[in-house]
């Protein structure tokens, strides 16, 4: 296993302030403190070259993993094997080995080129000259920004700016690569090039762990799936499985040559009546066969048009988020 | 270790290509800087030229120990001190964990980000004012000038010092630049001559705080005449700092970052 977390736990202490003018003057001299159990013993695996992705409502307690896996934060309990290193206590060995890109903290200087960050870096890592032009200029031209590298990074664009952020967390080869949130306010177009240089990198064996809102990507990105809520994980398994989560179910849209028959029937759920000829209905294949259910709307009504669909993974992803 | 100096001037190298993208307010803020701090040198030469005095002190005797002061801080300010601006600021903007990313020490990496070129102002002002202060009194021997290396060095480590608590304070008081206002008022007393000061506070910036060191203790060693309690606050300097790292660490460990 490249990564082995077991009962890994984390509790943050705070002091409750109150709303009030006297509450807060009397937290000036009396602080009562709240613990916040972030984490709640969670256990996890992860093998050399998956894409796993890491999802779980605000607070749930995703980002707290993360920084405990980057080495950011000290956790309360609880033991982390990556390639051999626990990572708050060999924190400069082992982040030499890992990559970090976060959508809301940038690594790049806002008032110099990418470039000069670049180089930056190769010198923290101590890459050598000709290592660090030959992975630089796959990169750059991978990403298609050999015209960006040189400009100030406040005059480029969002998706032009997190392009550079992958360059600048990819120089040192790393073998793991954190992402949090890494395609947060791009453009359909950005987001592409981005989940396209994260499945190249993929394929070439670098392990990615992604934590996003953006169920986007993981759809097209994730093969594996950890949804963390209140501190604990409530599923982890295929994005297949997570599809099936709430049963193995359809999303059809009929229409027909004639009125359509009554379809209140068990394992059919009428989403959206459109007309008498007309409707979107969620199916339950485990109820009723999608071959059964087209013999019965085409024998009374005769099928003009029917679409059958995944149904949404934002559905399963809510019911987890609900879990108590 | 020479990785450690070429991290460090490309750092170095980066900031000022970061500062000066803004020219006229890189030259601006130099400028502002030197005068800023020649002020107290200003006024001791106002006082001594209106016929008044600091007992026991001639103009540029007073002058010396002002100018290895703000020597003292024209080095710290530009390349270590920075760790407090740096640290403050990412700790509140929650980047603070990206140098905790990187293989090198957080303190380094705190020190090489935080280089902080509008504070090379402080050290023109510092240079200037102790080459035009070390000329107008009796020329000091080679075991003065030793003597004196060594001291301003420890000044240097006690600079370190401060900027280890502040930067640490930091960390877990957030956003709190008011850290400035403690330093400046704690360390002004190193620009006077101890002397001056009553017998407890005299023990207080020797021994307890070592702030003479800043500027009055090495001065007198230029002048031929080592104040008493030299080595006490050499003690006292090396335990401050000591002190400072071990706070700095503890403080790091106690970081909690932003919300993600």
């Amino acid at each position: 296993m490249l990564i082995t977390v077991e009962k890994l736990s984390k509790i943050f202490k705070s002091y409750e302030r109150g709303n009030t003018f006297g509450e807060a003057f009397k937290s000036l001299f009396i602080r009562k403190p709240i613990y916040i159990n972030a984490l709640k013993e969670i256990s996890f695996s992860i093998q050399s070259g998956e894409l796993v992705g890491f999802l779980g409502p605000n607070g749930a307690g995703k980002s707290t993993t993360l920084k405990i896996l980057t080495g950011i934060l000290y956790p309360s309990s609880g033991k982390v094997d990556i390639m051999g290193y626990t990572p708050w206590k060999h924190r400069k060995k082992y982040v030499a080995k890992i990559g970090a890109v976060f959508g809301q903290k940038s690594q790049l200087l806002w008032d110099i080129p990418p470039i000069d960050a670049f180089y930056l870096n190769k010198a923290i890592y101590s890459i050598s000259e000709r290592e660090f032009k030959k992975t630089m200029n796959d990169l750059v031209e991978l990403l298609n920004v050999e015209d960006l590298i040189r400009k100030p990074t406040r005059l480029l664009s969002l998706g032009e700016r997190m392009k550079c952020e992958f360059i600048m967390a990819m120089l040192h080869k790393p073998e793991i690569v954190f992402l949090d949130e890494p395609t947060i306010g791009l453009d359909v177009i950005a987001k592409d090039r981005i989940r396209k240089f994260i499945l190249e990198m993929n394929r070439e064996g670098v392990t990615f762990i992604l934590t996003t809102h953006d169920l986007g990507d993981v759809e097209h990105l994730a093969r594996r799936v950890i949804v963390v809520n209140h501190g604990e994980i409530v599923f982890d398994n295929s994005i297949n499985t997570l599809r099936n989560h709430l049963g193995v179910k359809k999303i059809i849209a009929v229409s027909t040559q004639r009125p359509l028959p009554d379809l209140a029937l068990p394992g059919i759920n009428i989403t959206n009546q459109i007309s008498d000829y007309k409707l979107e209905l969620e199916l339950d294949l485990s109820v009723l066969e999608l071959n059964k259910f087209i013999a019965l709307v085409n024998k009374s009504s005769t099928i003009n048009d029917l679409s059958v669909q995944e149904p949404p993974i934002e559905n399963v992803i809510k019911e987890l988020y609900e879990f108590k | 270790m020479i990785s450690n100096i070429r991290i460090h001037l490309q750092g170095i190298k980066t900031a000022l290509a970061s500062r000066m993208a803004y020219r006229g307010d890189f030259f601006m803020s130099i400028i502002i800087m030197l005068f800023e701090e020649m002020l107290i040198p200003l006024i001791t030469i106002l006082v001594y030229h209106n016929g008044a005095s600091l007992p026991g002190w001639g103009i540029y005797e007073v002058l010396l120990i002002q100018s290895i002061f703000l020597l003292a801080r024209g080095i710290a300010f530009p390349f270590f001190f920075g760790i407090v601006w740096n640290t403050i600021e990412r700790v509140r903007e929650g980047v603070f964990d990206l140098l905790l990313i990187k293989p090198k020490s957080v303190l380094f990496l705190a020190i090489v980000t935080g280089f902080d070129s509008e504070d090379l102002g402080k050290l023109v002002g510092g240079i200037t004012l102790f080459t035009l202060a070390v000329s107008r009194i009796p020329t000091p021997g080679v075991l003065e000038w030793v003597q004196f290396a060594v001291l301003f060095f420890i000044a240097l480590l006690v600079l370190f010092g401060f900027a280890l608590i502040l930067a640490g304070l930091g960390i877990v008081w957030i956003g709190n630049f008011r850290v400035y206002e403690i330093f400046f008022t704690v360390t002004n007393f190193g620009m006077y001559p101890a002397s001056l000061f009553s017998k407890g506070l005299q023990t207080l910036i020797t021994l307890i705080i070592p702030i003479a060191i800043l500027g009055y203790i090495p001065a007198t060693v230029l002048l031929g005449r080592p104040a008493a309690g030299t080595l006490g606050a050499v003690a006292a300097s090396i335990a401050f700092f000591s002190l400072s790292i071990w706070f700095w660490y503890w403080m790091q460990k106690k970081y909690t970052s932003a919300g993600g």
